[in-house]
């Protein structure tokens, strides 16, 4: 018999390290033909802080995305930006490059206000040109870079962030992160009754990221996150033996599959941070944190006998059925 | 992104908020990507570890002779040949680069073969004899902390231990309409990024330059210029595209070995994992045992939680005292709770280490503080949406840490949509 069942998981995430300093640099380079050249340490490792950190460059100086260069990761040119760790790096080193940004915007914005007799906070860059007031004026960003270069100033910028944190106190009292980010995700499952098996049919996702800079990167986020849940709570377990990993190959560490995955409905909240770049946070571990809880509550649902180890794995729910069987005690 | 068009000035909103195609997208989508794995160089020469295939041991001796004379082999290193100080770690500097002293772990890295070829390594690495004296092993944490359990680091096998304590837990307690009490047990787990470790070092104008599949190259520079002991400036890291990490890739792998190898033979080095090797030898998820209260009025308000969280750390700190300072913290869940008592214990054992992955130690106490949440919601008759609505953190609210909340608070929002959606999907149909 296949019965179906609903779970609710809720999480909170603290964005950056717990309750200690862990700072990101930026180093940014408004080159002459209005190209831009940007230095970080942030390791992309496939999530796509990159292309964030871009785009957030690109918002600040009014330039095209793909006049963005990011050089990351390279400690012989790029500033030390911590970590590729704690959903961290739109949030920090986000904050580092916005920075750096405005450091390098500040040399063109007051050379700019000469040639306008404006004053520099009454202007912006977009486009290629410089805005008055909110009205194109006739001067170019590639003029402006033309006049620093021949007075002799550099359009550079650098920019660090820190998260204003406290250290934890002996009663654990005390400020560990500066923002968090909040999800809650609805799993349905089917559980069949005969062979244990549990399919996850549906997972509504609804994570508040703040602000999404790359609305398909953080989707991509949730999507992964719902897989990677999804092995945390039926499939996966490195069997340990005396120390020793007894299943080192894929063979036998049973992963989800493509086949596995179910209709996941990614939802992205925007209850800005203000002290994010654009209003960030972050998203990467938020992804995966609820679907488990989430997976396990909707099995409980299902038959009326929850588990409380994971995973939770046919031969587990066998037995546990055999058992209710036997006993007929209510769980809950 | 233009917005010359309509006289207006290009928002902001051009640019952030737009699914812009991946800046590195299209040398991953053709293959052009350079993986650390994928790199040449002439002369270059290849590299393995011997690791420990006994999980607790005094290392007496390593005889490499035989070794060393196999033909091809560059060179064998142990302990003896780091010139610098032996010892890394994020947080504690506790692990070998390559053991001095004792194993703590199957898979623990006694000694590097570099050769010219796969070939000759293979058969140099089985010549490589390993004198040693077991010690008794200790493979759980509840174990590990009882008296008298073999010391794994010279002290008490308690690595960390955090605690939150806010308000009065225990008369809460009586108060309460419903207690739960649950023992909750999380397994260990693997990150299965799919590029598994990879490097290639090599002394570039004077500078020990790798290149490597790493989440953080800055805490690389640190620790290969440690172990090499030269300075931060004549170490340059470089971090190659990277196939994944989720955490996994936060701790030292061939980085060490790597700048080693190449300082000593001034050639290239490469060296890449199996996945095998990968997956034996790499940090996993903690595995986790919590023991849960929760307690909540009659009206499905939370007045208390009491919380023990058991971390097994294996056989070296990693990233362990920061999961589980983490988990710590984020014990109650996103739920308001005026009284709470949480303890978490970080715990060496011989077993695999265990450090950074995605979720930092939350995956494991989100599945207990969501199980008890759904065990409060049915004593009392309540919809398990209802009672989160109820407890969870609004703006101004404070955590169990004492920490007001005051902006960006979007728990209540999240479960507002999620539940639309799962409403309008008809995945509540018959069910509430």
């Amino acid at each position: 018999m296949k019965k179906r069942g609903i779970g609710v998981g809720c999480m909170w995430y603290g964005i950056g390290n717990t309750g200690a300093p862990n700072p990101a640099g930026a180093f940014l380079d408004f080159l002459e033909d209005g190209t831009v050249l940007v230095l970080t340490g942030c390791a992309d490792i496939g999530q796509g802080s990159s292309t964030a950190l871009a785009q957030i460059a690109a918002g600040e100086l009014g330039v095209n995305i793909e006049d963005i260069l990011v050089v990351a990761g390279d400690t012989g040119v790029s500033p030390d930006a911590g970590a590729t760790s704690a959903s961290r790096q739109t949030y920090i080193s986000g904050n580092a490059v916005l920075l750096a940004a405005r450091q390098a915007k500040e040399v063109l914005l007051q050379e700019a206000a000469g040639v306008l007799g404006a004053a520099a906070s009454e202007l912006g860059l977009g486009g290629g040109y410089v805005w008055r007031g909110g009205e194109r004026t006739p001067v170019t960003v590639k003029d402006i870079l033309a006049r620093c270069r021949q007075k002799g100033k550099l359009t550079l910028g650098s920019g660090w962030f820190n998260p204003l944190t406290t250290g934890l106190d002996e009663a654990g009292q005390g400020v560990p992160y500066a923002t968090y980010s909040y999800a809650t995700q609805v799993a349905e499952v089917e559980v069949d009754t005969e062979t244990g098996k549990v399919s996850v049919l549906r997972l509504a996702a609804a994570h508040d990221v703040g602000r999404a800079v790359n609305p398909q990167a953080v989707e991509g986020q949730i999507e992964g996150g719902c897989l990677m849940g999804i092995g945390y709570a039926l499939l996966e377990e490195v069997k340990v033996d005396r120390g020793r990993v007894g299943n080192p190959r894929y063979a036998e560490y049973i992963l989800p599959m493509s086949l596995d995955a179910p209709e996941i409905h990614a939802i992205i909240v925007e209850d800005p941070e203000p002290t994010g770049p654009y209003g960030a946070k972050g998203v990467g571990e938020p992804a995966l944190i609820p679907t488990a809880a989430a997976i396990a509550n909707a099995v409980a649902d299902a038959l009326g006998v929850r588990f409380y180890d994971l995973p939770v794995t046919p031969e587990k729910i066998l037995a546990a059925l055999t058992a209710e069987g036997d006993h007929k005690s209510p769980d809950e | 992104m233009t917005g010359q068009a309509d006289g207006k000035m290009p928002a902001v909103s051009s640019v952030i908020g737009r699914s812009c195609p991946r800046v590195d997208g299209a040398d991953k989508v053709t293959g052009s990507a350079l993986f650390a794995a994928d790199r040449r160089m002439e002369g270059m020469l290849y590299a393995r570890v011997l690791r420990s295939t006994v999980p607790h041991a005094v290392l007496r001796r390593i005889d490499a002779e035989a070794a060393r004379a196999v033909p091809g082999v560059a060179a064998v290193y142990t302990a003896a040949d780091i010139p610098g100080e032996n010892r890394v770690g994020i947080i504690v500097k506790d692990e070998p680069v390559l053991v001095d002293d004792r194993i703590r772990r199957v898979g623990d890295p006694l000694a590097l073969v570099v050769a010219g070829n796969e070939q000759a390594l293979a058969a140099a690495m089985s010549e490589i004899e390993v004198f040693y004296e077991e010690l008794p092993a200790v493979f759980s944490p509840e174990e590990a902390m009882a008296g008298g359990a073999p010391a794994i680091h010279g002290q008490g096998n308690i690595q960390s231990v955090t605690r939150i304590v806010r308000g009065d837990v225990d008369s809460a307690l009586k108060e309460a309409r419903a207690v739960i009490s649950r023992r909750y047990t999380t397994q260990m787990v693997e990150h299965a990024y799919l590029e598994p470790e990879a490097g290639l070092a090599a002394v570039v104008d004077g500078l020990v330059t790798i290149w490597v599949s790493t989440q953080n190259p800055h805490y690389d520079r640190r620790e290969v210029a440690r172990v090499l002991g030269i300075g931060q400036n004549r170490v340059r890291v470089v971090q190659s595209p990277t196939g994944g990490g989720f955490g996994g890739k936060l701790d030292i792998s061939v980085q060490c070995l790597l700048g080693l190898a190449a300082w000593k033979t001034g050639r290239p080095v490469r060296m890449v994992y199996s996945r095998e090797e990968s997956m034996a030898a790499s940090p996993k998820r903690h595995p986790c045992v919590i023991d849960y209260t929760s307690a909540c009025d009659g009206d499905g308000r939370l007045l208390a939680v009491k919380v023990k969280i058991v971390g097994d750390t294996g056989a070296y700190a990693s990233y362990g005292p920061a999961t589980l300072k983490r988990a710590a913290v984020h014990a109650t869940g996103p739920y308001e709770v005026p009284n709470v008592f949480i303890e978490s214990y970080c715990v060496y054992t011989n077993n695999p280490t265990a450090g950074a992955m995605r979720g930092f130690g939350v995956p494991q106490v989100a599945f207990a503080h969501e199980s008890q949440m759904d065990l409060l919601a049915g004593a009392l008759g309540l919809d398990p949406f209802t009672i989160r609505l109820r407890n969870c953190f609004r703006p101004g609210g404070v955590t169990a840490t004492g920490q007001r909340l005051l902006h960006s608070v979007g728990i209540k929002e999240t479960i507002d949509r999620a539940r639309a959606k799962a409403e309008e999907l008809g995945m509540l149909e018959g069910k509430r």
